[in-house]
């Protein structure tokens, strides 16, 4: 069966309840057996309790089946007055989810962040006081460096790549779209009159753990993407790797902004404390590139680092805190290989690189990862719906894709690990291998269209934060 | 890496199809070189207009070669015809002959076919192998034919069938070109096609 996502309507408003090439995730998946969580964790960010199963001696974290990101500007006046009633509206409408549903990934996990126009826009003095500082950042440029900054053009990315400047982001993540579905229509009702869509962004996860055909797989082949009869059946994303191993994924809590100690200035207090910065790109995957011109040991090494030994065939690659490398090890495999891995490459940034105690009072070993990924497959292109179809290059043929969202404590913090992707260090080094080279990670077969940052307030903050105190 | 062709070959590739676009005059059309569609009942035959390349190929390397009778449109499988655009003998006797149309900006249809008299051992480009990749084996037109699909050198970009033959390794691989409709597994279903209309040419001479 070949799709196409010819459901799109005229509004963002109808497009939301439009499940389109999405729908059949539900026919493909099975909805994995999850522990219920009743409790709602402070951070938006946190899922509930994800089930972890073991892959070839790994453990692997089960993600929720559907993810949903829709962008918006704000349709609210700039007056205290308005932003109240804003904010009480958006509060209840979130208070009403919180009740209906557990939190993901049995029940519905709703995180919003707020893009800097926001403040800038709408509460710009009390920004200038509270927003959480960098003081690494600050540090190292000798000035004072926002926790959230603007998002940047990477030496790898495309010049076409667009930088974006929405208001806000809802990130909605359920093994159930009907879920999803509920949530959109309730926080974009449109008599609410909050928002102004400015894209849907949609998409899944979910591997053929039990040995079943996976998502992926069965997506692409559906949607006939080049080089889906390619994708190994079981793989968990389109690239044929597992990526969310427990080791690979922060651990709760480390993404937040006062937890690592010199991070930020939000410990022991901060409005913010709680809060996190998230980075959502989207980025096309040229899978028929991937499988044509990379064997399997090239994909591992491309993938995780060069001279790794792995049986034929292997899906899921220990990422243990033990393996993680150090910039001189990366700098040592470039020389000795002439490439480096797109793992192995970022762990100089990605993993912390010295056994450190969490302003939590937690004891984080020295290569522990500090990024918690929440990235997932799409079929977009490169969006499900754009208010801006032709600055966007919205088109209706699938695509295979990413949209990339990440939690990390700081936006310098995701801008030295993506920096390190392409080859540049935080202790400076260089590898000297072009960004977007056939040995610089998967680079070459990866295009971003589109980045932002945004911040995501702790949950007692989420609704239009610091608007209560004009 | 490009999807088509490194741009210098494709510009070599265009003059030569340009070249015998131009002498080509050469009486042959698709109405005359074109076999009949091969049919379950008939065993294929290399046509006559393609048939004395191919012999004088066996000859030249006094070995048997594969003749194609059927190639996807618009090529034709005729040695030193408008649509040739490698030829290659080694020392060694092995051949590489491919068919090509390029247009730039459109993408090309591509079809190599290879014979490695007296080797059955995959050759190395680089070194590693040419042909990698593996993605299972299958009988096709009663040949046993593994199937690779991460190929180096002019197979670049291309999926690539393999079989052995007498103590010999021969190869017939065509470019994935999803712009032309030249999907994997389209290429998979031509690949499939290509090998039924193979014909075995033997030696004449020794």
């Amino acid at each position: 069966m070949r799709l196409t996502r010819r459901q799109f309507v005229a509004g963002g408003a109808a497009a939301l309840g439009a499940a389109g090439i999405y729908e059949l995730v539900d026919r493909f998946a099975t909805t994995p057996d999850r522990a219920s969580a009743r409790v709602l964790p402070s951070e938006q960010h946190v899922l509930g309790r994800p089930q972890v199963i073991v892959d070839n001696g790994v453990e692997v974290v089960v993600p929720p089946l559907h993810h949903e990101v829709v962008t918006a500007s704000l349709k609210v006046g700039e007056t205290p007055e308005a932003l109240r009633e804003a904010r009480e509206t958006l509060s209840a409408t979130l208070r009403e989810l919180d009740a209906r549903y557990e939190p993901a990934p049995k029940g519905l996990s709703i995180s919003l962040g707020w893009g800097l126009p926001y403040f800038t826009r709408y509460v710009p003095r009390l920004a200038e006081e509270h927003l959480p500082v960098d003081l690494r950042a600050s540090e190292s440029e000798g000035r004072q460096v926002r926790a959230v900054i603007d998002a940047i053009r990477f030496p790898s990315d495309p010049d076409d790549l667009i930088l974006e400047d929405n208001d806000v982001a809802i990130f909605l993540r359920s093994d159930s779209r009907d879920s999803i579905a509920e949530a959109t229509g309730a926080l974009f009702d449109e008599a609410k009159g909050l928002f102004s869509l400015t894209s849907i962004r949609r998409g899944f996860a979910g591997g053929g753990f039990d040995g079943s055909q996976s998502l992926p797989k069965q997506m692409a082949m559906a949607a006939g993407i080049g080089g889906a009869e390619l994708i190994p059946d079981t793989a968990e994303l389109f690239l044929g790797f597992t990526s969310t191993q427990k080791a690979g994924l922060g651990p709760p809590g480390i993404a937040n902004f006062e937890t690592l100690p010199g991070y930020t200035d939000q410990f022991p207090s901060g409005y913010f404390l709680g809060g996190t910065a998230m980075h959502l790109s989207h980025l096309f995957e040229d899978v028929e590139a991937w499988y044509l011109n990379f064997d399997f040991p090239e994909r591992v090494a491309t993938t995780f680092k060069p001279g790794l030994d792995v049986e034929d065939g292997t899906q899921t690659v220990p990422q243990d805190a033990d393996d993680a490398d150090s910039s001189k090890a990366v700098e040592e495999e470039a020389k000795r290989h002439k490439a480096v891995g797109h793992s192995s490459v970022m762990q100089p940034a990605s993993r912390l690189q010295a056994d450190l105690t969490g302003n939590d009072g937690i004891l984080y070993p020295k290569g522990t990862a500090v990024p918690q990924r929440a990235d997932f497959n799409t079929l977009d292109n490169p969006f499900f719906w754009s208010a801006r179809p032709g600055v966007d290059g919205q088109s209706e043929a699938p695509a295979a894709g990413l949209h990339f969202v990440v939690f990390t404590p700081t936006s310098d913090d995701f801008h030295r690990t993506r920096l390190a992707m392409d080859g540049f260090l935080p202790d400076g080094t260089s590898i000297p291998l072009h960004p977007r080279s056939r040995a610089q990670g998967f680079n070459s077969i990866l295009q971003t269209t589109h980045r932002q940052n945004f911040l995501v307030p702790p949950r007692r903050n989420r609704s239009f934060p610091l608007s209560e105190l004009l | 890496m490009n999807r088509a062709l490194p741009w210098a070959v494709a510009v070599a590739l265009a003059l030569i199809a340009a070249t015998f676009s131009l002498a080509g005059c050469s009486g042959e059309n698709s109405a005359t070189a074109n076999p009949p569609q091969t049919t379950q009942a008939a065993a294929p035959t290399c046509p006559a207009p393609l048939a004395r390349g191919w012999q004088r190929l066996a000859d030249q390397i006094d070995a048997a070669v594969y003749c194609p009778s059927w190639l996807p449109d618009p090529l034709i499988g005729r040695i030193g015809g408008q649509w040739e655009g490698i030829h290659s003998v080694t020392p060694e006797r092995s051949y590489l002959i491919g068919f090509i149309w390029f247009e730039r900006g459109a993408g090309e249809v591509h079809v190599n076919l290879r014979g490695y008299p007296g080797q059955t051992k995959i050759p190395t480009c680089n070194g590693k192998p040419c042909f990698s990749g593996p993605n299972g084996s299958k009988q096709v037109a009663g040949r046993d034919v593994d199937v690779y699909t991460v190929n180096r050198g002019a197979d670049t970009w291309h999926v690539l069938y393999a079989w052995k033959d007498d103590g010999s390794l021969y190869t017939v691989s065509q470019h994935v070109v999803p712009e032309l409709g030249l999907s994997y597994s389209k290429v998979v279903e031509s690949l499939d096609r290509i090998m039924g209309g193979l014909v075995k040419v033997e030696p004449q001479q020794s």
